[in-house]
């Protein structure tokens, strides 16, 4: 298990793994079939979105209940963009902006609230988007929706890829450079202004951070996220409605996010498999019953892993620890007390250290 | 030394990278099934033939939604279980029926679509909800999928037909719901009529459609108020049109509750005029009785299909039928009964209809064949109310019957 964990930390194996996952990512899309091709492609749509949820909840710890608002939000403008004809980066550029600057607006009043207060003001949002998306038919279609034929194939790559194929490597490279910039985002002097935040408003005031003011940030840039997976959005499903914006959506992105692995970027990526998985998985076993399944399956993993996803390798590691001590017990007694250490480690970011830290302690 | 170790550390990246590619690209895409002209389309074969269809079946909108699958199934299991359904083509085949749960969301829709398609169904049929099907609309005349005999009032299904001719619609539309009220006023002469619908387009054609029925004759719109879905009350709106004292209120109202409550308002303001409600709100159950409907002159509703729970129909043979099929095979997927049951009840013999004019197994002969029903008299569907499938840009149920409250259920207008 130990040798498994410094494999895992070995900067050359990561870059191994790096590797054959990004060829894995390229290759893919052309022996799957188009089935497969629109799985892949949503879960590199949802995985933005829910990106932008874990900055604003895992790593600022601020409740919100409104993504789904912004997701369709970014799909509508695309949509619009699109019938218009305008050009594709400058559609891309709105879908960005507008979201964030409405989140901007929002939060401008809505992080001076905390707790409740503030889950309350976001659930609102997807309550009034969809009344108001049908009401705006002339730029939102109304409750039909809009349909686009979009993001098709060039004609110069006539015979090479098909649409789905071109849609999934648009799709996945926007999402790819999102995750880079919230990676950087997260792990720089943002990031760390987040997590204090989160962990202690005191604390934050008293060296000089503005809680306030990296709540409005940490909420707008969920938006802007939000709005990019719209856009992302609208390339795969080729069409938005109000249901887009159904707050069944955003509940569904929240526990997809805590499932997956709340303040972290790789558990952002299990998120939206099991955002998309999921319901698949439930239709698998009786369509009559995919309610109980899917919420049988959340029990499941909140019960075996209440981390997230992300924290299995940790929690296989710490199970096998304890069973082996169970096994050796008397010899083994003095390492008890560093047990809850192990437990309690910080995700991620701050995981390699530590467990470099644990095994200088463990004299190794 | 160091370089020497990083360059074989990088080497082995590479070599890593390299074979999971390799590893990869050995396979390659399956064809498309792009098959000769004259063979058979995907999903059939000279013995069964798969439909599917994607449904919300949780959901707010589960109780519908199972209906539709539910009724459907009844009919085609009920078909198998009798020896098969007879083709144009001379051979008798069993239809296997596959369905998948939506929950209402259009991307789920897609995703459904793509797996069914995947799968090999033949035809993707009588599926419910106005965004569904709208996402799937594109995909489905892209790849010359059948999206037939869906289960939603809106007209963008089968209006369009050139640029979506392999799209087709089962039920009436909201607007020629509200054509037949303006249409029965019409012949009454003189009459004023409030209006209260919807704020959106499902209110909007509703509308549309009453005002195209009443346009030249006698029949005068005196007040009108429209709602958001999301309201609380509608006292507001029904003081407003009661001020009015229009004879009539149009009330196309699309929730439950709030139609209740328009019913007990208008009565404790004193006015009583005759009622018109739309069909998915107009359960004598839940709606009428509740919002006390006998206190008005007279409550109207439209009506395509026989009651298979109502004491009218107990003696119906088609109603026999159904609920013994039903209770074999429906009753598992739709536990409560709505209309919708009974609707893909029908559309299952509208199918059977089409398989009898199918004379070769592809998808072409199929659509030709179910664009061919003339005055067929489907099971479940009220006198009078017939399909006709020869004019594709309507749906293939037209006809409407307008039924009147008579204290416990519906009966004929007097």
């Amino acid at each position: 298990m130990k040798s498994l964990t410094r494999l895992t930390t070995n900067r050359w194996v990561r870059l191994a793994i790096g590797v054959a996952v990004a060829a894995l990512l390229i290759v893919l899309p052309l022996i799957s079939s188009k089935f497969v091709n629109y799985q892949l492609s949503l879960m590199a749509v949802f995985a933005v979105a829910i990106l932008g949820l874990n900055i604003v909840m895992g790593y600022t710890g601020q409740v919100s209940l409104g993504q789904s608002a912004f997701l369709g939000l970014g799909a509508y403008i695309a949509a619009y963009g699109v019938t218009e004809g305008w050009p594709i980066p400058l559609i891309f550029l709105l879908c960005a902006v507008v979201p964030a600057i409405v989140g901007l607006i929002i939060a401008l009043a809505a992080a001076r609230l905390r707790g409740l207060a503030l889950a309350m003001v976001t659930i609102a949002l997807p309550i009034i988007g969809i009344p108001l998306a049908k009401r705006f038919r002339e730029f939102t279609g109304g409750s039909q929706g809009t349909t686009v034929r979009w993001l098709s194939a060039p004609e110069w790559n006539e015979g090479f890829l098909e649409n789905d194929q071109w849609r999934y490597y648009v799709v996945v490279i926007i999402a790819a450079l999102m995750f880079l910039l919230a990676r950087n985002l997260v792990r720089g002097r943002m990031g760390r202004a987040f997590r204090i935040v989160k962990e202690n408003e005191a604390v934050a005031i008293s060296i000089g951070i503005s809680p306030y003011r990296y709540k409005v940030l940490a909420f707008t840039i969920a938006s802007l996220f939000g709005g990019v997976a719209g856009f992302l959005y609208l390339g795969v499903v080729q069409y938005t409605s109000p249901e887009t914006m159904s707050f069944h959506t955003s509940i569904n992105m929240v526990a997809a996010m805590v499932i997956g692995g709340s303040a972290s970027i790789l558990g952002t990526i299990f998120a939206a498999i099991y955002f998309v998985l999921v319901p698949n998985l439930a239709n698998e076993i009786n369509p009559s019953l995919t309610a109980l399944f899917s919420g049988a399956i959340l029990l499941a993993v909140l019960f075996l892993v209440p981390g997230g996803v992300v924290s299995l390798p940790r929690r296989i590691a710490q199970v096998l620890r304890s069973l082996r001590r169970r096994g050796n017990a008397p010899a083994r007694d003095a390492e008890t007390p560093q047990n809850p250490s192990d437990g309690a480690l910080a995700p991620t970011a701050t995981g390699p250290k530590s467990t470099e830290k644990n095994r200088k302690r463990q004299g190794q | 030394m160091m370089n020497l170790r990083n360059a074989s550390r990088i080497g082995g990246v590479v070599a890593t990278g390299a074979i999971a590619a390799l590893l990869i690209t050995g396979c390659t895409r399956e064809g498309d099934g792009d098959a000769g002209p004259a063979e058979a389309s995907p999903g059939i074969t000279d013995t069964t033939l798969s439909l599917g269809i994607s449904s919300p079946l949780s959901g707010p909108t589960a109780g519908p939604g199972s209906c539709t699958v539910a009724g459907l199934y009844t009919y085609l299991e009920a078909g198998n279980a009798a020896g098969g359904f007879e083709f144009g083509d001379g051979n008798t085949r069993t239809v296997e029926l596959t369905y998948l749960d939506d929950v209402y969301d259009p991307a789920k829709a897609v995703s459904n679509f793509r797996q069914l398609v995947d799968d090999g169904i033949f035809a993707y049929v009588g599926a419910l909800g106005t965004p569904t099907n709208a996402a799937i609309l594109p995909i489905a005349n892209e790849d010359e999928i059948p999206q037939v005999l869906l289960v939603t009032g809106a007209t963008m299904f089968s209006s369009d037909q050139e640029t979506n001719p392999w799209t087709f619609g089962l039920l009436p539309t909201y607007y020629s719901e509200g054509f037949a009220f303006g249409e029965l006023l019409a012949e009454r002469g003189e009459v004023t009529v409030a209006v209260l619908s919807q704020n959106d387009d499902y209110g909007d054609d509703y509308v549309a459609g009453f005002e195209a029925a009443i346009e030249g004759t006698d029949v005068e719109v005196v007040a009108s108020a429209t709602y958001e879905p999301t309201d609380p009350t509608l006292d507001g709106q029904v003081t407003e049109l009661a001020a009015s004292g229009a004879d009539a209120l149009l009330s196309a109202v699309s929730v439950t509750p709030l139609q209740v409550g328009v019913l007990t308002k208008a009565q404790s303001l004193g006015w009583l005029p005759e009622i018109f409600l739309p069909s998915n709100t107009s359960t004598p159950a839940t709606v009428v009785i509740p919002g006390n409907g006998a206190a008005y002159p007279a409550v109207y509703t439209t009506s395509l299909s026989k009651v298979p729970v109502s004491p009218t129909f107990a003696e119906d043979e088609d109603v026999i039928a159904f609920n013994e099929a039903f209770a074999e095979y429906g009753a598992e997927i739709a536990p409560t009964y709505t209309p919708h049951c009974a609707w893909s009840y029908a559309e299952g013999a509208i199918l059977e209809q089409a398989f009898l004019g199918m004379t070769e197994p592809t998808r072409d002969s199929f659509m030709e064949a179910l664009h061919s029903i003339e005055d067929f008299q489907a099971p479940l569907l009220l006198d009078g109310i017939t399909v006709n499938t020869t004019d594709p840009t309507l749906p293939a149920i037209q006809g409407l019957n307008l039924v009147q409250f008579n204290g416990t259920g519906y009966g004929p207008v007097q």
